[in-house]
């Protein structure tokens, strides 16, 4: 039996969460979130962190009606993600590993997310889509690693939905996104986008700099878009956030596609903030139903950011017989999904 | 303008704490994050029983500045997850009270 508590903070949740073999017994978290038009910046966002951290520990202890000693181990976010938040993580982590006296483990997020989402679905050896703020994959597993078909060679997909919101001054609460998910509803007209799809790979910069340009003519600066401005009149934000998301997701939905051709897999399993998107979900649930595959979704208690994945995907490794000396605790913003040796899987 | 001093400097923070066990999990904590590359400082951290000891020496005095400053945001948040989660014997008596407490949100928030 292994309890194992486990603390995220990569970008702009910070959440903890509890669970005791498989099952959950607490999932807390805290959003910073930024005025309308405004990103999250590293140093404040790890002051928002720093504020709220203890509290959403003790939050989660009570929750999950345990006391320290309950505890086997405490795992905490290594990487990917902004350094002056994870490591707002990783000193509440070695601090309570070294005050309860309970070892210590490092987990990379984007292992949690796919763990927590396998874990939720019961997706056995799913194609992943992972996507959100900070990164765009598609993810396949294969002796002892995750390994990447296919990704964003720019931004991430999340990046370039929270920007666009930025344009239009969509609040970032609940999220950018999720405004922007709900602003496409009333989009009729589909407004022709750049669609950029480079073997597995996807690019996203491209095409925010396009519709940044359709949404708002008169900041852009290149003179030689100035024949958009015409189509720019009548664009309307809600037909930009429409098209926006038919384009981005028919990119996603065709690579992952191409990965369950490639690896003759039936099953796909999206993840990452992104992935609690409705609109993607249904079109990925097309083309699965179109190739008698099964899709695994899940949401936004699980998709988004949380601290329970870290602490699952902690689990999972302490039971598997990972151990990481206090010493090498540290946290690093680089962090591929395909570094880590997948230890607790034996297919 | 006036001229920018580019001068080699250092500094010596010398921080007590309640008992040598603390010193020691503040020290632990403290002494895994090496300073960014680029800042040009150098950070050494010692044990000196219930007293930490850092050292830092920098290029200039700015990034001494940025240095000291990013590292007491690290040992006041190592601080206050001592204080608030104490060492497991001493918290022991007091987690009944905290129970109930817990007991009477955890039913708000169900």
């Amino acid at each position: 039996m292994v309890c194992s508590l486990g603390i995220e903070g990569s970008a702009n949740k910070i959440g903890v969460g509890i669970i005791r073999d498989g099952e959950v017994l607490a999932n807390v978290r805290r959003t910073y979130i930024t005025p309308p038009g405004e990103g999250f910046l590293p140093n404040a966002t790890a002051k928002h962190h720093r504020e709220v951290i203890l509290a959403l520990v003790q939050e989660s202890l009570k929750e999950a009606k345990i006391k320290p000693s309950d505890l086997d181990v405490i795992c905490y976010t290594k990487g990917p993600g902004m350094a002056p938040p994870l490591l707002v993580g990783a000193i509440v982590a070695r601090t309570l590993s070294l005050l309860w006296e309970k070892p210590l483990l490092g987990v990379n997020h984007c292992i949690g997310h796919i763990e927590m989402g396998r874990h939720i679905t019961g997706a056995q050896n799913p194609i992943i889509l992972y996507v959100s703020g900070g990164n765009t994959q598609v993810i396949a597993y294969s002796n002892k690693k995750y390994r990447i078909f296919g990704e964003t060679i720019d931004i991430a997909v999340g990046n370039c939905l929270d920007r666009f919101a930025r344009i239009l001054k969509l609040p970032n609460d609940p999220s950018p996104g999720y405004n922007i998910e709900q602003m496409a509803k009333e989009g009729t007209n589909y407004i022709n986008l750049p669609y950029v799809v480079k073997g597995m790979d996807v690019s996203f910069s491209g095409i925010l700099s396009h519709i940044e340009a359709l949404a708002d003519p008169t900041k852009n600066p290149n003179k030689r878009k100035k024949t958009l401005e015409a189509d720019a009149s009548v664009a309307k934000p809600a037909d930009l956030c429409f098209s926006l998301q038919e384009t981005i997701f028919a990119m996603l939905v065709e690579i992952t596609e191409r990965a369950m051709a490639h690896c003759g897999s039936n099953e796909v399993l999206i993840v990452g903030g992104v992935g609690c998107n409705e609109r993607l979900q249904k079109m990925m649930g097309i083309m699965c139903e179109e190739r008698g595959g099964k899709l695994f979704a899940i949401d936004e208690r699980y998709c988004i950011d949380n601290g329970l994945m870290i602490a699952h995907a902690g689990a999972e490794m302490f039971k598997s017989g990972s151990r990481m000396p206090f010493e090498e605790s540290f946290v690093t913003q680089r962090y591929r999904t395909d570094e880590v040796l997948v230890t607790w899987r034996d297919d | 303008m006036p001229p920018v001093a580019v001068k080699p400097c250092e500094s010596t923070l010398r921080l007590p704490f309640e008992t040598p066990r603390l010193a020691e999990i503040a020290y632990r904590v403290l002494s895994v994050d090496k300073e960014p590359r680029r800042n040009f400082v150098q950070k050494t951290l010692n044990l000196e029983r219930d007293v930490l000891v850092v050292h830092f020496c920098a290029d200039q005095v700015k990034n001494l500045r940025t240095a000291i400053s990013s590292f007491f945001e690290a040992l006041l948040l190592c601080q206050d997850t001592i204080k608030q989660f104490g060492d497991p014997t001493s918290a022991e008596p007091e987690a009944p009270q905290q129970d109930n407490a817990g007991a009477q949100s955890g039913s708000d928030s169900a």
